[in-house]
């Protein structure tokens, strides 16, 4: 079976740390995998490795088949990225950031089809031409989903994407990833919000100290097990 | 390509919109066009007086005419008749100004001794001369560099710093890309402003369209491109836009002031020269001692120098014009070695400089403009041995008229020699200065590509 992103023995070392230890990883079209883990477990390590950030120090990552080390431009084709704190350029205005972007990503939009994407994600009618200097850190995050909407990505990439976000918003972003997910796209979702991972990821991971320790289905568990699972898992590498 | 042309258009509207970075690069412009005036208006000025020169020569003709109606001795019109060696500029000169304004442009002559008459010149202002001239090329020299390290010292790190990058690298470009475009629109920005300025100086200065026009824009390029070349060095370390800053404006003050003045001092011990006022104290010594001397002893000196007036009557009673004459030349010669040497002085500080701003990108460039325009240390001392061979022609011209004692008619003012002198540019200098400049924009691109490729992208 074709996976869209796949990790096999990837690994990554610094100085005096191994920050991931030999990952093997599958998603497939249109599966929304959540990856639960405290700071410094190695998530972030894990999407950097995928957008060829960082080289591996062993093994390798791949996107739609290609492996990233050896193609950084050109997996990014198929991969949209929303960080935890989405920085846009201050001087432009929400809309211009998403022109930007898209371009850059091969897609020139007209105004009317940019704002569609802007008030998708969530963003006011009358902010999308206002400096984004001005926005709050929820408008921002807001015109990231509309980002990484707008590329039609196989991949999204979501290192804490709710971080920031007001309930509705939350809310109305798993809805999003939903709706995404049944159009095709891998999610691969860095975490620490067990309930939203429970509630719209097809599996569920648990990283611990650079350690996949545990892969889930989602289904077959309930938002009290999954918590306890992880708080067990958290407990044993206290 | 198609990237690179959206990555340029989005730097432009950042630009557009950061206050800060435009009123510098209107301040800038603004510093270019006032330097154009300053150039221009100053060799206006300068023209305007050597038109007046004529003008005095002209009313002090008249009044010698009115005076001597008759004529008289050639030795009263020598003494009383004023001329001037003048030293034009070149058409190039209001582009850079060079040494125009602390050397004289025009020396005021009469048939007394010369060298007395050569740095008997103007007192100028001291403050005046320290804050230097405010032409296009200090502009160019000094100031754009500024600019360039106001746009480009945080090339790199402002993405960082502001969080952009990791947004922007996951998108299907690459860090080269990134930075070539963010150069690429900079120096669009740069270069279309010094281009722009220097071709507004041209059509404004009026300048002769040879091939200087071809050498000037090409030293401008090269000369923007060095300094885009050290922001490139500078962002391929990866540091933070405090110590870009810090680091462009330390290579700034080490290029245009500290080493400049390091080679001023080692110039001046590695070349020691006569001064003028020592020359010229000399000198005056021996004229005025002329005066103690037997006639005799004098004439006989002057006559072993021009043996065809040897013929000439004795000099009698207690003065003849003939004899003064004769001692303020004796008091030439005698420092004649003096003169040379500090002529050859001068000359060899010069290429001194020439060999040594291989070290300092700036003053190459200061010497490369100043060698174009025709305003340089080796065009002023050819206007020193000009209005030399003008003084031999002017004693050339009164000699016949001293030692035959041949009345000085007004009939003869027509036949006076007269000077003109105009600096023309040193192309040996300005093709030995841009290869140099050539070859420091290729090694600071050749280590900024180095150490690009060397320090790994970071997105934090």
């Amino acid at each position: 079976m074709e996976y869209i992103l796949e990790a096999k023995q990837l690994r990554k070392e610094y100085q005096d740390k191994v920050a991931l230890k030999g990952l093997d990883l599958q998603i497939s079209a249109g599966e929304i995998f959540c990856l639960l883990g405290q700071n410094g477990a190695g998530k972030s390590t894990t999407i950097n490795l995928f957008l060829g950030f960082i080289q591996p120090s062993s093994g390798a990552a791949y996107i739609n088949g290609y492996e990233v080390a050896s193609n950084v431009t050109q997996v990014k084709e198929y991969l949209a990225y929303i960080p935890e704190n989405v920085m846009l350029y201050p001087n432009l205005t929400g809309m211009e950031n998403l022109a930007l972007f898209s371009s850059l990503a091969g897609f020139d939009y007209s105004k009317e089809e940019l704002m569609h994407y802007l008030v998708q994600a969530g963003l006011p009618a009358d902010a999308v031409s206002r400096r984004v200097g001005g926005y709050s850190k929820g408008m921002r995050q807001k015109v990231g989903i509309a980002i990484a909407v707008a590329k039609h990505a196989k991949v999204l990439l979501l290192d804490e994407p709710t971080s920031g976000l007001d309930p509705k918003a939350s809310n109305e972003f798993s809805e999003l990833l939903l709706n995404l997910s049944q159009q095709g796209t891998a999610i691969f979702m860095a975490t620490h919000d067990i309930f939203r991972s429970k509630e719209v990821g097809t599996r569920i991971g648990i990283m611990r100290e650079g350690e996949l320790v545990d892969v889930q289905p989602a289904a077959n568990l309930n938002a009290n097990e999954l918590e306890n699972l992880y708080l067990n898992y958290m407990h044993v590498a206290r | 390509m198609k990237k690179f042309w959206i990555l340029i258009k989005f730097e432009w509207l950042n630009f557009r919109a950061d206050k800060g970075l435009l009123i510098l690069t209107i301040l800038t412009l603004f510093a270019g066009l006032y330097g154009i005036y300053y150039g221009t208006t100053e060799i206006n000025r300068q023209q305007e007086n050597i038109a007046a020169l004529d003008v005095l020569t002209e009313q002090n003709i008249e009044e010698l005419k009115a005076k001597y109606p008759n004529g008289t001795d050639a030795g009263d019109i020598g003494y009383y008749h004023t001329t001037f060696a003048v030293n034009h500029p070149d058409s190039w000169a209001s582009l850079s100004l060079g040494q125009r304004d602390v050397n004289p442009y025009y020396i005021k002559l009469r048939l007394l001794n010369l060298q007395s008459q050569l740095y008997d010149t103007e007192n100028i202002n001291p403050l005046k001369v320290l804050s230097g001239n405010f032409d296009l090329a200090f502009v160019l020299v000094y100031l754009f560099p500024l600019l360039i390290i106001g746009l480009c010292f945080n090339i790199l790190s402002v993405e960082k710093e502001q969080g952009t990058l990791p947004l922007l690298l996951s998108q299907p470009i690459g860090l080269p890309l990134i930075v070539g475009a963010k150069l690429t629109f900079r120096m669009m920005l740069v270069l279309g402003m010094a281009l722009l300025l220097s071709v507004v100086a041209m059509v404004w200065g009026q300048v002769s369209p040879d091939m200087r026009v071809a050498f000037w824009l090409s030293v401008v390029v090269l000369y923007c491109l060095f300094w885009f070349g050290v922001a490139f060095v500078v962002a391929a370390l990866q540091k933070n836009s405090a110590f870009n800053a810090i680091t462009m404006l330390g290579v700034w003050l080490l290029l245009t002031i500290i080493i400049p003045a390091l080679l001023n001092v080692y110039i001046a011990v590695k070349q020691p020269m006569p001064q003028a006022l020592e020359l010229t104290i000399k000198q005056r010594e021996v004229v005025h001692g002329g005066w103690d001397k037997p006639k005799r002893e004098t004439m006989d000196k002057f006559f072993a120098l021009y043996p065809q007036w040897t013929d000439t009557t004795e000099i009698q009673g207690r003065f003849a014009w003939r004899w003064y004459y004769a001692f303020h030349h004796l008091g030439d010669v005698a420092v004649a070695d003096l003169a040379l040497d500090y002529q050859e002085g001068l000359q060899a500080r010069h290429q001194l400089v020439e060999q040594l701003n291989v070290w300092s990108v700036p003053v190459n460039v200061q010497t490369i403009f100043n060698a174009m325009a025709g305003s340089d240390l080796p065009s002023y001392v050819s206007f020193l041995q000009s209005a030399t061979q003008y003084h031999d022609s002017l004693r050339e011209f009164y000699y016949p008229f001293l030692f035959n004692q041949v009345n000085f008619t007004n009939a003869d003012y027509v036949n006076e020699p007269r000077h003109s002198f105009t600096s023309s540019p040193d192309f040996a200098t300005v093709h030995a200065g841009l290869y140099k400049l050539a070859l420091s924009v290729l090694l600071v691109f050749a280590v900024g590509m180095l150490l690009f490729r060397r320090i790994k992208a970071s997105v934090k």
